[in-house]
Formats: structure tokens, C-alpha cells, sequence
């Protein structure tokens, strides 16, 4: 153990020298899996949202009732977050660049497929099943990688990757232009092809290279050549611009995983044991401390030791009280958020607006929330607060706006409320992911973020219907708006209770 | 049945269409609209062309005439013309129930199965007849003929379907559906258009191809930086 020390502190100085051009590397590999993670959010709810056209060209030409092929687009969009546990699992198992590959082969593939349908079952499985999934793995990888890459400036980054649905809107003219040439099959073709431009951005998503001089826990340097082949892709990121004595450092140090299961993201945990040990601490100081980053490197020892027995699905995220606040949240504010968007037009219709000013109201609300997002995912960035104490604010005024919407009776009333509600919410739809990362932490992340993508989906399943129930119960759209803002006030309670929390969580570890 | 228009401001001709599937009796009226015209003599005329019809005198403002409709020669425009101050007339169109074909074509592939779709709103028609258009010509389409070939179903009352099979170049086209009632035909358009499956196996090829590049050029970019740190 001792000379590994000490060749730790021997690299230190010329490692202080290189980590600039590392982390320029590494800053140029985060804005790549930013813009991969665009054009899955391009993609993705274009895809879906384009899927109302597709569906009268269905339903000439396959045959089956109006109510068969909403099926399609239901399990597409449900089995988009529902799926995200199963992939979660396959992503710790794989690595996030093979299951994004794989969800744009998915994705592909069942395009294709499609063009063979010949009934609406047959579609149902092919696009409904096929498409959700792969939807779900490139989701999930896309959206796991950004939270390990961009550290510091992950709401920015974020927020920046989620503009890429205010774009959807081309895709719709597009979608009809192609119809209207090729029909529907040849249409499904070329959307094949498109999605398969997603497998080169997919070979972006890079494992995460963590900085070299700040772990060692290297008992055994002469493993590394072993341990290279193991984990060639996490090795890549070391690789950029190190000697050849760090890369033996780099593989060194995945010594300690070997104890248990060798897991890709085995380095990610020492790296978070040490991160946690040292408190948002995201650019340790490379010169300073040297002894003390080798104590700190031991006591990473036990834990990742525990860490590596977890089984493959892990459930212990439905035992933890901080996923329970988040998840609270996540659901509801869900809800608040669906439900407006569905009923806007229809409210500004029976207010006896036309529809072309209704469909403004709508394009507004889009630019709007997309300028938004980007807004809050800078400014949250800035680190002035925490994050979720923004994201509270923004639940609370998005709340209080929609329980304001029924006095908005005309066209000028109605596009405030639109702007303003498209502010808020573009505000804390920009901070879901920095918030759980703030809470749980990167190691975690698959886990976590499956679940939640999971309850999220009850709830998008369970919403439209809700709303559509709620307008034939009350026979106005009033209370749609009234029930989505109770449920945006309701949702932050359960941050009241991060604190306490986040305190118990801690009582229990140490116990 | 009983239909009126109301004659108001000059030169803006007021119409009315009516729709007529089966034999009927109908009375068309015109009406001047007493709050704005008070004209002091006052000369109506109903023609239907040139050939002029008796009317009645209904009340002191109105005018109308009784038609019994037959079969499709008493179908067509009937004009009631006032001439007072001011001339002001009326028309009201007796017509056939209109078919709706479609206006965007319907595309499909070589080899396979495309089926044309033909609705009559609200008025059910005795038959239907499919043509297809052989140049200048129309042709009727017998399904018992070519029975592996077409094959025309009526779907409902209103409802008619052709289906099209082991489709070729040739069967591309614009096509007719007619339908039959009791006072006459009408007729909707609809098109077809056939492609063969490179049509658009091209464009997808093209986009394959871009994305193996891109894929080989992030492989490259990989092994590169890889071989630039082992080297430094």
C-alpha cells in the first residue's frame, strides 16, 4: 500500500500540469453528450407527438376503431417511463453507450417493422412496444450520463438538452410532407433512418473519466493491465492525456472493486464515496493534501466493499425517505402539468376565442417555456441557493396561477396566464434532474431516476383520462385548471420534510 | 318541403343550395325584406334558363312557386328576380347529393393492397359504380370479372369500398366513384398513386449511410485520442 502512496505523490506535479488539458477534454465530451441528449429529446417527442397524424393514416388504411389505435400512442408514451427500472438495470449492467445503441436500434427497428404492419395488434407491438422501449433506454442513458458529466453546470446543461422538444413543432410539417409523398409506410421508413443517426450520437456518451490524482486506493499496481481489458470504456476517459503511469493508477484503483461484482460504474462509486466525504467538493485542489486525499481514499474502502453486493434490481429506492419526498413531488407536479396543456385550447375555445389564436396561445406557451428552462437552469447553476429551493418557488407560483386561471376570461387575460404558467413550468421541469442528482447523488442515479421515470408514467397515464373525466363530471374546464394547481401546491410539501430527512438517512448510516 | 330566402340588399345575390335524393314535392319562396324596401309596384319573375314558371303570390311580401321533382330534368338553378326601385334576386340550386372523394392522392406500394374509400353524407344512394380512367376514357370496373384483382364492398348504407390489389405502375391514377339515386348521379374523384419500393428505400439507404459515417468518424476520433495518450 505504501508505494502505491507514494507513486501517487510522485504524479501529483506533472498531473497538476496535465488536468487542465483533461478536463478541456473532458468539458468537450459533456457538450457532446449534451447535444446527444438534444436529439433524443428532439427525437423522442417528436416521435410521439407526431404520432396524431400517423393515426388517421392508421386508421384508413390498417382498419380498427379510433380507441384500438390510441392504444399504440398510449403504450408508446406509458412504456416510455415505464420501462425505465427494467433499463435502469440493463444500464448498470451495460454501460450507457451500449443501451443507448441499443434503444436506437429499438427504436429503429421497430420503425421499420412497422412498414410490414398489416393490423393494428401487429402495430401495437411493433411501434407501441418496440419504440416505448427503446424511448425508455435512450432516455435513461442520456439522461444518467448528462448528470455524471456536467457536474457543475448540470441545470444549465439540462436545461439546454430539454429545448430540444420546443423544436418538436417542425417536426409535424415535416411528418405531413412526407405523408403526403410517400404514404405512410415509406414515412415510417425514413423515420427509421433518422433514428438511426441517434447510434453515432449514442457513441458520445463516453464513460464518465474521473480525475486520476484523487483516488488512489492502489494496493497492487501490476493488476492494472488485467483490470484495463475489464473496463477498457470507463479507462477512456483516463486515457485522455495521461501517462502511462496514471493509466496504471487509473485501473489501480478499481482494485477495491474487485471484492464484489465488477460493475462498470464501480469507479463512479469511489468517486462518490469520496465526494460525499468532502461535500460538493466537484474540482478537488490537485496540489494541496496529498496525504490527507490517500486517508480519505481509505476510508472509501469499506463502503465500496458494501456498495458492489447490490443486486441488480435494486429496489432500495423505494425503501428511502428521500426518493419518497422526490417521487411525492415528481407525481404531482406531473399532473399539474399535463392536465393544463391538454386543456387550455379547449377552455380558450369554449371562451369563444378562435382557434388560430388559440394555437398562438400555444406557441407562445412553447417559446416561452423553453426560454424559461434555460433561464432557471442558469440561474440555479449560479449555486445562490440550493436547487430545490427554486424549484419549491417554482411549484408554489405555478399553483397559484392556475388556481388565478379561472378569472381569466379573455384573449389578453388568457395569454398571461399562459405565459406565466409556461415560466413556472419551464422553471421546475428544468430542475427534476438536478434535484435528484442534488439529492441522491450520480452513483445512484439508474436507480432512482427508473423509478421515479415509473411513477411518472402512472401518472401520465393517469392523467388525460383524469382531465377528461373531471370536464364530463363538471361540464367545464374550470376545474381542471383548479385541480392542477392544488396538485402544484401540493407537491412541494414534501420537500419540507428534505431536512428531517435527509438527518434520519444519516442517523441510519452511521448506526 | 318548404325553403325561403330572404331578398335584401341589391346586387349582392342571395343562394341557396338544396340537396334532393328521391322524388319530392318542394315550394320555393322569395320574400322581400319589408324593414329596409317598400317598393310601390312591384314585377317578380321565376325562371328556371330561359323558360319562365307561374308563381303565387303568397302574402303581400312573398312569392313562391310548387314544384313536384320527379327525375333529374326538373333538377337545376331556379331564379326569382323582383323589379321595383331596385332589382333584387334570389337563387336556389336543386341538386344531387354531392360524393366527397378525396382531394390528397392515396399512395402505395407495388405488390400490395390499397383500398379507396367513397361516402355518401346522409343520403343513401341506390348503387354505386366504380370507374377507372383510361386516358381520356372511363371505364367501369367489374369485380366479378377480375374478381382476384378488385373487389367492391359496400360497407354500410352510405359507405363504399374498392379494394385494389397486387398493385402495379399501371393501376395508378384518378378514379370515380359514382352513386346512383333516383334523381340522378353524382360522381367523386379520387386519386392513386403507385411507387415502387425504391422510392423511398433511397433516401433511407442515403441516411443510413450518413449515420455509418458519422458512427466511423466518432470511432475514429476514439482510437486517435486513445493512440495520442499512449504516445504522450
Amino acid at each position: 500500500s505504501f508505494p502505491g502512496e507514494r507513486k501517487e505523490e510522485e504524479l501529483e506535479a506533472p498531473a497538476g500540469g496535465k488536468s487542465p488539458g483533461a478536463k478541456a477534454a473532458a468539458g468537450g465530451w459533456a457538450w457532446g453528450v449534451v447535444l446527444h441528449f438534444f436529439l433524443v429529446n428532439v427525437l423522442v417527442m417528436g416521435m410521439l407527438k407526431t404520432f396524431g397524424i400517423f393515426f388517421v393514416a392508421f386508421q384508413e388504411e390498417v382498419g380498427g376503431s379510433s380507441e384500438q389505435v390510441s392504444w399504440i400512442g398510449s403504450i408508446m408514451s406509458s412504456l416510455r417511463f415505464l420501462g425505465a427500472p427494467l433499463v435502469a438495470v440493463v444500464c448498470r449492467k451495460l454501460g450507457e453507450r451500449p443501451t443507448s445503441v441499443i434503444g436506437a436500434g429499438l427504436v429503429a427497428g421497430g420503425c421499420l417493422l412497422s412498414t410490414q404492419a398489416t393490423s393494428v395488434p401487429f402495430l401495437c407491438a411493433s411501434m407501441g412496444l418496440l419504440l416505448g422501449m427503446g424511448f425508455a433506454c435512450l432516455y435513461q442513458a442520456a439522461a444518467v450520463m448528462t448528470a455524471k458529466r456536467c457536474r457543475t453546470r448540470l441545470a444549465f446543461s439540462n436545461a439546454i438538452a430539454r429545448s430540444g422538444m420546443g423544436l418538436t413543432f417542425l417536426i409535424a410539417p415535416f411528418t405531413q410532407l412526407l405523408l403526403d409523398f410517400y404514404g405512410w409506410q415509406g414515412t415510417l421508413l425514413i423515420f427509421g433512418g433518422i433514428m438511426l443517426n441517434l447510434v453515432p450520437s449514442s457513441m458520445l456518451l463516453r464513460a464518465v473519466s474521473t480525475q486520476p490524482p484523487r483516488h488512489s486506493s492502489a494496493k497492487n499496481p501490476d493488476h492494472g493491465s488485467s483490470m484495463a481489458k475489464e473496463d477498457s470504456e470507463t479507462l477512456d476517459g483516463c486515457l485522455d492525456e495521461t501517462t502511462p503511469r496514471e493509466i496504471q493508477l487509473c485501473s489501480a484503483q478499481d482494485l477495491p472493486t474487485t471484492e464484489g461484482a465488477m460493475t462498470p460504474h464501480g469507479r463512479d462509486v469511489s468517486d462518490l464515496a469520496n465526494t460525499s466525504a468532502s461535500e460538493g467538493f466537484e474540482k478537488p485542489p490537485v496540489d494541496g493534501g496529498s496525504p490527507g486525499i490517500a486517508k480519505r481514499s481509505y476510508t472509501s474502502l469499506p463502503p465500496t466493499k458494501k456498495e458492489n453486493s447490490q443486486p441488480l434490481l435494486d429496489f432500495s429506492p423505494l425503501k428511502d425517505p428521500v426518493f419518497g419526498i422526490f417521487t411525492w413531488s415528481f407525481l404531482f407536479s406531473h399532473l399539474a402539468y399535463f392536465v393544463p396543456i391538454f386543456h387550455l385550447v379547449a377552455r380558450a375555445r369554449t371562451l369563444g376565442i378562435s382557434s388560430m389564436d388559440a394555437s398562438y396561445l400555444v406557441s407562445v406557451a412553447g417559446i416561452t417555456e423553453t426560454v424559461s428552462q434555460l433561464l432557471s437552469g442558469w440561474v440555479a447553476d449560479q449555486n445562490w441557493t440550493k436547487k430545490y429551493h427554486y424549484h419549491v418557488a417554482y411549484l408554489v407560483l405555478g399553483g397559484v396561477t392556475n388556481l388565478l386561471c379561472p378569472l381569466a376570461t379573455t384573449f389578453p387575460l388568457l395569454m398571461t396566464y399562459a405565459v406565466a404558467f409556461a415560466v413556472f413550468c419551464g422553471g421546475f421541469m428544468a430542475l427534476v434532474l438536478p434535484v435528484l442528482v442534488d439529492l441522491v447523488g450520480v452513483q445512484n442515479l439508474h436507480s432512482y431516476l427508473g423509478f421515479a421515470a415509473f411513477f411518472a408514467g402512472l401518472a401520465a397515464i393517469g392523467g388525460p383520462p383524469l382531465a377528461g373525466w373531471l370536464y364530463d363530471y363538471t361540464q367545464t374546464y374550470v376545474c381542471s385548471f383548479l385541480f392542477a394547481g392544488a396538485c402544484a401546491l401540493i407537491s412541494p410539501i414534501s420537500f419540507f420534510f428534505e431536512p428531517s430527512a435527509q438527518k434520519w438517512k444519516l442517523k441510519k448510516a452511521n448506526l | 318541403q318548404f325553403y325561403k330566402l330572404l331578398l335584401g340588399v341589391s346586387g349582392i345575390s342571395v343562394e341557396k343550395n338544396i340537396t334532393l335524393d328521391s322524388a319530392t314535392r318542394i315550394e320555393l319562396s322569395c320574400r322581400l325584406d319589408d324593414k329596409h324596401f317598400h317598393f310601390k309596384s312591384v314585377q317578380v319573375t321565376w325562371k328556371r334558363g330561359n323558360e319562365t314558371i307561374r308563381h303565387i303570390n303568397k302574402t303581400e311580401n312573398s312569392w313562391s312557386i310548387q314544384l313536384t321533382i320527379l327525375d333529374n330534368s326538373k333538377l337545376g338553378s331556379y331564379n326569382c328576380t323582383l323589379k321595383g326601385e331596385q332589382e333584387l334576386s334570389a337563387v336556389f340550386h336543386l341538386q344531387v347529393p354531392k360524393i366527397e372523394g378525396k382531394e390528397k392522392a392515396i399512395v402505395s406500394y407495388e405488390g400490395d393492397t390499397a383500398v379507396m374509400i367513397c361516402k355518401s353524407s346522409g343520403h343513401t344512394p341506390i348503387a354505386w359504380t366504380w370507374y377507372m380512367t383510361n386516358g381520356s376514357e372511363q371505364i367501369a370496373i367489374n369485380d366479378s370479372l377480375l374478381a382476384d384483382k378488385y373487389a367492391i364492398n359496400r360497407m354500410s348504407a352510405n359507405v363504399t369500398h374498392l379494394k385494389i390489389s397486387k398493385l402495379t405502375k399501371e393501376d395508378g391514377g384518378v378514379y370515380w366513384c359514382e352513386a346512383a339515386f333516383e334523381l340522378g348521379k353524382s360522381k367523386g374523384k379520387l386519386k392513386l398513386k403507385v411507387l415502387s419500393i425504391m422510392v423511398p428505400l433511397k433516401p433511407f439507404l442515403a441516411i443510413v449511410v450518413e449515420a455509418v459515417i458519422l458512427v466511423a468518424i466518432v470511432f475514429l476520433c476514439e482510437m486517435y485520442s486513445k493512440k495520442r495518450a499512449k504516445r504522450a
